[in-house]
């Protein structure tokens, strides 16, 4: 390297920030150009003034105190949430997918072509997918969003559908609500 | 539920290990200790309330530390207009306090000299390029997350950095061996 580099690349050099091949073009540099070792030397001073900070400060046990408290007030008044919000949020993308296959067949829309053959854990997976989506929609403002309309569901069969809800049994929800398409079909 | 309680508690105790280095940032950013106290502990409860919106891929200092800079920044904002940063007149020394670091009188007067020259040198920094300090040290973040943080080109956080860096140097006397 013969052209000094740019005045920004000796920060990312001072800081320990560049990958190997670089950080070793930059100390060959260095050693033919008196400029560029003075540069790096200002800015490796610059860092090591920072260092004459204590990096962690003592705080006042009071403080302190009161930020635990508040942190426990804060715990405590966490809403409630379901193991399957957590997993609805954490895959936020496969919940959109199923909510809308889900909206489908409450709406009782053309039905979405299923995958025939998916393996095994892939369509436990989607299965519990869709089971997280319907009680999300059902818990996300504690219980006010309806269920599906009632003449999606035969005259007593509403109690079946309360079950199965409860034993939170994916397949089963799903087997029932893909009868109920059929027999509204 | 108890899944739930634990991830609290796991949650309150990394926070809280991170409060003596949020304060250290905050209370150069604002220049009063009452004020980045305050700050301190609504950035830790912002945190805490929004502990989901973490992603564990991102780096946890640079999520933490951004919405502590954006505590002090809408601080910042919203403060009546007054006499601006450092006039709280005994925050630097208070807040390099240190039983670890100075165990020595000796040691404790010579670091204190030096800490308040950079003390005062940093306050003489134009606040971006300040800030860059400051989330480089406290939060240890490399220069790309800083530029997540502050929302800044990459070039621009390092054009400040060196800007930054070189007026340290200038200000700040050698330390002696």
């Amino acid at each position: 390297m013969t052209r000094c580099p740019k005045p920004e690349m000796w920060v990312l050099y001072s800081a320990g920030e560049l990958a190997d091949r670089p950080r070793r073009a930059l100390a060959a540099h260095l050693e033919s150009c008196d400029a560029c070792r003075r540069e790096g030397r200002d800015l490796a001073r610059g860092l090591e003034a920072m260092e004459s900070l204590e990096r962690e400060p003592a705080l006042r046990p009071e403080m302190l105190e009161t930020l635990q408290r508040r942190l426990r007030v804060a715990a405590a008044n966490r809403p409630t949430r379901p193991r399957v919000i957590t997993l609805v949020a954490r895959y936020g993308w496969a919940a959109a997918a199923a909510a809308v296959f889900v909206a489908a067949l409450v709406l009782n829309l053309p039905k979405p072509t299923v995958p025939a053959a998916l393996p095994g854990n892939h369509q436990a997976e989607s299965l519990q997918e869709v089971a997280a989506a319907i009680e999300l929609l059902r818990v996300a403002d504690n219980g006010t969003t309806p269920l599906p309309p009632q003449n999606l569901f035969p005259a007593g069969r509403q109690n079946e559908l309360d079950l199965l809800l409860e034993l939170d049994d994916a397949g089963l929800l799903l087997d029932y609500l893909m009868s109920q398409d059929k027999l509204q079909g | 539920m108890a899944l739930r309680d634990k991830d609290s508690d796991a949650q309150e105790r990394r926070l809280a290990a991170y409060a003596p280095r949020v304060y250290g940032l905050l209370v150069r950013m604002v220049g009063n200790r009452d004020t980045a106290e305050d700050l301190t502990q609504e950035t830790l409860l912002r945190a805490f309330r929004a502990f989901e919106t973490y992603r564990p891929e991102g780096k946890f200092q640079a999520w933490l530390f951004r919405i502590a800079r954006n505590a002090a920044r809408d601080w910042l904002r919203r403060r009546p207009l007054e006499p601006a940063l450092g006039l709280d007149a005994d925050w630097p020394e208070r807040a390099l306090a240190s039983p670890r670091r100075q165990s020595r009188p000796e040691d404790r007067l010579l670091h204190g000299e030096r800490a308040s020259k950079v003390e005062a040198a940093l306050r003489r920094l134009p606040a971006p390029d300040r800030e860059v300090l400051l989330l480089r040290y406290y939060g240890e973040l490399a220069f790309n997350d800083i530029a997540r943080v502050t929302g800044e080109p990459l070039g621009t956080v390092l054009a400040r950095a060196h800007r930054a860096l070189k007026k340290m140097a200038d200000l700040v006397p050698e330390e002696e061996s």
